[in-house]
């Protein structure tokens, strides 16, 4: 079979909604854009945990700290199955963390933002989380298995991390003077980073129409952004709070929620690693890494000595 | 029971629970930091699990002193001042390196396998019942531990030369787990908790051979009493300051 | 500098002790009694686990359905070399993992790859996997309570731990605030 009747064959397999396992042939472009992909995500579980992470010692009663922390732990492990999906592809996990902690590879510019106060953990879990389950619960439909897989398992685990926010700016919202005006702040700073998450508009998209032809994306990115603002949106105004966009309105014809003008120039920004917390975030992984190089150096000499099996 | 013995029991608990919500609380400073992404998961676990033994200690002395145990944990652990807490000094110190932490982690899960299963004997039925519970979450734990002090140990001169700064830092710490407070004796004489001299007899044994096997030296000559639960190192006061930074940010509301 | 994440260890889990193990992805680690506690951590966070094997990944022999189809099945060796056990996995269909069949005795991996297809012949496959059975490090019936019981008393990892739903409909029933 030459070039041309393999692809025809491939496309035809992803037509009939078949699932491409690793050692399946598959177009060059396929495995690169995957591998992009998948290791992007898994970098975003990974950097993610960060700016959560800093709260589990200030969360404010036992429940808190307990959920925060099973919530941070849930997505180190999002990160193990995502690096061992593009493991299947044949890129190394050795190779993904370089590439991560050279910054040649990215990671969801939303872990760039700071969090400045325990509002943010109520928030973050309901926005951040929220609009990461609709790009989750897409991606379970991905031609590729692994990452298929993968994704069914994160989205069963994500719907806690989730529900577990929205309960706290529920609560908030509902409670002290404080606590309205703590979380009122949190939701300002956070929803238009939330918005951006879903990435550029369709038309300045430029890997989208490759990656939905070949089922890796079954929906664009503002597909899901609608269905995230129409889902969220009416929700947080229902709580008496409102969202830092005076455009945003329902529009009756469409039925859906629509929103004002996204700022580029603050997502291209971030996104060149010239965010508020770019640097930090990439400090924090480099010294982990480096600090625990004698730890796995340690552990792969103490195998090498055991006798064979 | 006795109204002295059941507070003193309530004291009792609260100390174990303190150690194992400060160790949690320094576990959990490890997330988003460990030398592999399966530890992030593995090590984030173990300070789960100790987060929800310190509820269920505390809980229990809530019950010994007829207050709402659904209240009581959390008033214990967010309203006290540093200085009313009383957990062993080791676990309040900072996180170190890893070899520190792991070993720290090892030295605790030893003291509880023995404390454990001394109290799944007590003539308190919550108490026993409880201890049983935990200790099979535990055994866990010092798979865990013990696996990695052996490798670390045995590992490369440098890893080794790390666990051994590591336990001459942590060796003589250990020992106040097992020092006597005030009230231990006549609990113990009643059948409700362990003698702490037995338990000390039993945890060192029991960690002499696993530090031997992973070649690392413990201290010779004569290590001095450990200071009561109530002598805090500096460490603690800024440790809970950020415990209680939120919470105390306004009293009596729901988060 | 070089660094190492370990090598790769597949992990099976059995669900119920009367279903198969079957494959639920891998983790990296520097050995067999780490791969274990690995993949308990990384794979049995929430219940419903009763036994763990792991495997290195490097020791697995693997055969395709159209690899067969190709070139067909690996020749049998000619005389007797020591023959060992080999546990063999089967992944039936695109979506599915690989799950555990049964065992073949064989001299070496091709060869149990051969005597996997003959003796699991009936059965459809896209991919089959063979491991020395003595490679297979599994957890023990004695540790069931202390491996696996954990998961079950963490209820906060289960979304209908957190009552959303009753909350808003609370809120849209009152009157509205003045905040």
């Amino acid at each position: 079979m030459n070039e041309a009747d393999r692809l025809k064959a491939f496309e035809e397999r992803i037509r009939r909604g078949e699932k491409i396992e690793p050692g399946d042939w598959m177009p060059d472009e396929y495995r690169r854009q995957l591998i992009r992909m998948i290791s992007q995500h898994a970098h975003s579980e990974v950097v993610g945990m960060l700016p959560e992470g800093a709260w589990i010692t200030r969360a404010p009663n036992l429940r808190r700290k307990l959920v925060l922390l099973a919530k941070v732990q849930d997505e180190a492990g999002h990160g193990q199955y995502l690096y061992h999906a593009a493991e299947t592809l044949g890129a190394t996990r050795e190779e993904m963390i370089e590439a991560l902690l050279s910054g040649r590879a990215k990671y969801s510019s939303i872990f760039n933002y700071p969090s400045l106060s325990w509002a943010d953990m109520g928030v973050i879990g309901w926005f951040v989380d929220g609009a990461a389950i609709l790009n989750q619960t897409m991606l379970a439909r991905c031609s590729y298995g692994p990452y298929s897989r993968a994704n069914i398992r994160i989205s069963a685990e994500e719907s806690f991390h989730m529900k577990q926010g929205k309960e706290q700016v529920i609560l908030m919202s509902q409670g002290s003077p404080l606590q309205r005006s703590m979380v009122q702040d949190a939701a300002n700073r956070w929803w238009w980073p939330t918005i951006m998450m879903f990435g550029p508009h369709d038309h300045d998209s430029p890997n989208s129409p490759v990656l939905i032809r070949w089922g890796i994306k079954t929906k664009t990115n503002d597909q899901l952004r609608q269905d995230f603002v129409n889902q969220v949106a009416p929700e947080v105004l229902e709580l008496g709070l409102s969202l830092p966009d005076p455009e945003l309105h329902f529009d009756q014809a469409s039925g859906n929620w629509l929103i004002g003008p996204i700022d580029w120039d603050e997502f291209w920004r971030v996104v060149k690693g010239d965010g508020p917390c770019n640097a930090e975030r990439m400090a924090a992984r480099r010294k982990a890494h480096a600090d625990g190089e004698w730890v796995r150096e340690a552990l792969a000499g103490y195998a090498e000595r055991q006798p064979a099996a | 029971m006795k109204a002295e013995l059941r507070e003193a029991l309530a004291n009792y608990l609260t100390a174990i629970g303190d150690d194992e919500l400060i160790l949690a609380h320094r576990d959990s400073e490890w997330a988003g930091h460990a030398p592999i992404l399966e530890e992030d998961i593995g090590f984030a676990n173990l300070a789960l699990d100790e987060l929800g033994h310190a509820s269920i200690w505390y809980r229990l002395a809530a019950e010994l002193l007829d207050e709402d145990p659904d209240r009581h944990p959390d008033a214990l652990v967010f309203t006290r001042p540093a200085s009313e807490f009383r957990n062993v000094q080791m676990v309040e110190l900072p996180n170190g390196d890893w070899a520190f932490s792991m070993l720290r982690q090892y030295l605790f899960d030893a003291s509880e396998q023995v404390r454990l299963s001394a109290l799944a004997a007590s003539k308190h039925p919550e108490l026993a019942q409880a201890a049983v519970k935990i200790r099979t979450e535990e055994l866990y734990h010092i798979r865990h531990t013990s696996a990695w002090v052996r490798r670390l140990g045995l590992g490369t001169q440098q890893s080794n030369r790390k666990m051994q700064t590591a336990l001459d830092l942590l060796y003589p710490r250990a020992l106040q787990l097992f020092t006597e407070e005030t009230g231990e004796a006549e609990l113990a004489s009643a059948g409700l908790v362990p003698r702490p001299d037995r338990l000390l007899a039993s945890w060192a044994s029991q960690v002499s051979e696993e530090l031997i096997a992973s070649e690392l030296r413990l201290p010779d000559g004569n290590l001095s009493t450990p200071a009561g639960r109530n002598a805090h190192t500096s460490h603690l006061e800024p440790l809970v300051a950020e415990l209680q930074q939120v919470a105390r940010l306004e009293a009596e509301i729901a988060w | 500098m070089k660094d190492t994440q370990w090598p790769i260890y597949q992990v099976f889990h059995q669900e119920q002790p009367d279903r198969p193990h079957t494959n639920a992805g891998a983790v990296h680690a520097p050995d067999a009694e780490l791969a274990l506690q690995n993949a308990r951590d990384v794979f049995v966070r929430r219940p419903d686990c009763v036994s763990l094997w792991v495997v290195p990944a490097d020791q697995i022999f693997s055969l395709t359905a159209e690899e067969i189809e190709r070139a067909g099945l690996p020749p049998t060796p000619a005389g007797n070399g020591d023959s060992q056990r080999y546990l063999v996995f089967l992944k039936r269909t695109q979506a599915g993992s690989h799950e555990h069949v049964g065992a073949v005795s064989a001299s070496s991996g091709p060869a149990a790859l051969g005597e996997a297809v003959r003796s699991f012949g009936t059965e459809e496959a896209l991919v089959w996997w063979v491991v020395p059975e003595g490679l297979v490090e599994r957890t023990d019936a004695a540790e069931v309570g202390s491996l696996f019981g954990p998961a079950k008393d963490k209820p906060y990892r289960d979304q209908a731990f957190y009552h959303t739903t009753t909350l808003m409909r609370q809120i849209r029933g009152r009157p509205r605030q003045e905040t």
